[in-house]
């Protein structure tokens, strides 16, 4: 099946009197597929939004090409956009109206049917508060009211910037029980673009990251996570006396192995799988209580690859993120080590990838 | 359509536009109450008769005029009214009246107020001061359904659901206008309706005959055209700042900056027919149909000054022209600018 959204060297210099050109986007590739929802990540300015923003016609880009449903965008959106539902920086609505006539004058523009509120209304959660002014709202429930909107011409793509915005942890856990139920029962491929790391890695099968305006990276989030992840095992013993002895039993056994003692453990890099360490300990007599593959989250991952993880005394500044080259292909993403050592190990390396 | 008729329900459903709708109608019934308490048919018998005692009571006290009227021969023998004998005004009146008029007598009317609204005189003009001031309100109105959408971040959202700007800029502008003018038309019938009941209780209707309808009719056409003119330069001052506070600050701006510089300019300048700076000039040529500009004396022994005419026709293509250029530039800038 073709990807429901195709982005091809798309640029775009954002121009201002008396100020040095902003390239907000330069070069970025960008494919969703059908039916999953795709995370868009980025620290602060790396465009996002405005990749965002140009796919809705928004802004007028400066190259590059963009195609929804296998149709070029901005010039053929119209045919197309009656099956997109979209949220753009938490769009603001007339403070005086009521969500339901908020939600009834763009369903009637577009001539969506009016019992369509009503079920946007159930679905997201608002319909005690839809008699009330949006001025009344709370940013959670304007958030709601947003999707509800987006939610309203039951699009097949839903694109969704920072929609856990403002959501109390009941709202984010209804809201990505609503992405994954659209996504993977109704079909409906979605997009989010967010910071909540932590959402992204429960919420997303697959995610782009990009930055300065370029990909990074690209993939299913469980194998970025773990292609990322290196291959080191934390092992600990009965007796911490027993971790010198250790170290020498893995280095001897196999000298490109490092095994470097921690406190009360041993961190073990470089060994083939976690069943030849049980094994080579086993031989040399040493018995292990613990073995556990270290698996990074999709924070560190993201701060990884960025460029962006904070330096003690320093502060990243926006626009100080990771610099892709002109020429360079996506990060590709490794074949996973998948740790066979135990039902420990896999439990927490499962554990990270959700 | 659906569009078109979405952008109307939301401009019907504004809080703004209960507020200035309630404010036009009660200026409009305001209007009539106040017209109907000063307006009388005329003075009864007893106020007659009270004011002509009043008049009476103070020509007691002044003793020129009573010398005036015991004295046959006042003005005859009194050197500073030997004008009078001769004066053709004074021709055919009794003594009495030549020294209340002279002399300075107080007469009964000067002890009467009073006002008779006459509908085909007045009439006319109030309606369109109405349809003026309910267009001033409209341009804020169709101004601020556009300005209020940018600044609010609605128009972004709006752009999401309809990517075809000129048509949603039409819908916008089409909403807008009718908006003005239905809310012109309503409140013209109201005054019409109103002025006219006043006018048959405590005033004179007048002759409202084909020439009066006529004349009226075009007055109020053109007036409404402008009030369509000025929603429409209002939205698309809004739609070029992005903002209700632009547009409302480049109409509040011009009308008192501007109109002071062309006053100045106009003082400075020794050229004829410095009113033809003064949009107000224009404006007042399309609702009257026409103006007369008076300008120097053309030559030292030629007393006929020089006379600028301006038609409706004229004003209309000036004015037409402006709003025009603005809604053209709006439109322009839709479709170009990135949306913020």
């Amino acid at each position: 099946m073709p990807p429901i959204i195709e982005i091809s060297g798309l640029r775009k210099t954002y121009r201002r009197s008396f100020r040095q050109p902003h390239n907000a986007l330069d070069g970025l590739d960008l494919e969703v597929a059908a039916g999953q929802v795709h995370g868009f990540l980025g620290p602060n300015g790396s465009g996002k939004t405005t990749t965002l923003r140009a796919l809705l016609g928004l802004i007028r880009v400066d190259g590059g090409t963009m195609r929804i449903f296998g149709q070029e965008v901005p010039h053929r959106l119209p045919e197309v956009v009656g099956r997109i539902g979209a949220v753009v920086e938490s769009p603001q609505f007339f403070k005086h109206f009521s969500g339901r006539l908020t939600l009834q004058l763009l369903a009637e523009s577009a001539g969506v049917p009016k019992e369509r509120v009503e079920a946007v209304l159930e679905q997201t959660g608002l319909r005690d508060a839809a008699k009330s002014a949006v001025k009344g709202y709370s940013l959670g429930m304007r958030q709601r009211l947003a999707v509800a909107q987006a939610l309203l011409k039951q699009p097949e793509l839903l694109i969704l910037d920072e929609p856990a915005n403002g959501l109390d942890p009941a709202g984010i856990h209804h809201m990505r029980e609503l992405l994954q139920w659209l996504a993977h029962e109704q079909g409906v491929t979605v997009v989010v673009s967010s910071h909540l790391l932590s959402e992204v890695q429960q919420l997303c099968d697959s995610m782009t990251i990009v930055s300065r305006g370029r990909r990074i990276v690209d993939g299913s989030v469980a194998e970025i996570i773990a292609g990322h992840s290196g291959a080191s095992l934390s092992v600990r013993f009965p007796d911490a006396a027993s971790l010198p002895e250790a170290a020498d039993a893995l280095v001897n056994a196999k000298p490109e192995v490092g095994a470097v003692v921690e406190r009360d453990r041993l961190v073990v890099t470089g060994a083939p799988e976690a069943a030849w360490v049980t094994r080579t300990l086993a031989d040399a007599g040493i018995y292990l209580s613990e073995l556990v593959t270290q698996t990074k989250n999709l924070e560190s991952v993201f701060l990884e690859l960025t460029g962006t993880a904070p330096q003690p005394g320093q502060t990243v500044q926006v626009g100080q993120s990771v610099a892709v080259p002109q020429t360079a292909a996506p990060i590709e993403v490794p074949v996973a080590v998948t740790p066979d050592a135990g039902p420990q190990a896999g439990t927490e390396a499962e554990e990270a990838q959700r | 359509m659906n569009l078109f008729k979405a952008e109307l329900r939301r401009i019907a459903r504004r809080r703004l536009t209960l507020v200035f709708g309630i404010l036009l109608l009660a200026g409009v019934v305001g209007l009539a109450v106040i017209l109907a308490s000063i307006s009388t048919e005329g003075p009864d018998e007893a106020a007659l008769a009270e004011a002509q005692a009043q008049a009476d009571e103070m020509n007691e006290q002044n003793p020129d005029y009573l010398d005036c009227v015991e004295d046959e021969s006042y003005f005859e023998d009194n050197e500073m009214y030997g004008w009078v004998e001769t004066d053709p005004e004074y021709e055919g009146m009794s003594h009495k009246e030549a020294c209340e008029h002279a002399v300075g007598g107080w007469w009964a009317e000067d002890f009467l107020w009073t006002y008779t609204f006459d509908f085909a005189d007045e009439g006319p003009f109030l309606i369109v001061g109405v349809m003026i001031v309910a267009g001033l309100v409209m341009m804020l109105l169709g101004s601020s359904a556009i300005g209020a959408e940018w600044s609010s971040g609605g128009m972004s959202n709006l752009m999401v659901w309809h990517p075809n700007r000129m048509r949603l800029w039409g819908a916008k502008l089409g909403a807008a206008l009718t908006a003005c003018a239905a809310g012109v038309v309503v409140l013209a019938a109201l005054a019409f309706g109103l002025l006219v009941l006043v006018a048959s209780l405590r005033g004179e209707v007048g002759v409202l005959n084909g020439v009066w309808w006529e004349d009226t009719l075009e007055l109020v056409l053109r007036t409404g055209v402008l009030a369509l003119g000025m929603t429409l330069l209002g939205a698309s001052l809004a739609m070029l700042g992005r903002h209700t506070a632009i547009a409302g600050g480049v109409i509040a701006g011009y009308l008192i900056i501007g109109e002071l510089i062309v006053n100045m300019v106009s003082m400075n300048l020794s050229m004829d027919f410095p009113e033809r700076l003064s949009l107000y000039t224009w404006v007042g040529a399309w609702i009257t149909g026409r103006i007369e500009l008076v300008g120097g004396y053309t030559g030292f022994n030629d007393m006929t000054p020089d006379v600028m005419v301006i038609t409706w026709s004229d004003a209309g293509a000036l004015l037409g022209g402006i709003v025009l250029l603005f809604a053209a530039l709006a439109t322009w800038s839709f479709q170009r600018r990135d949306a913020a």
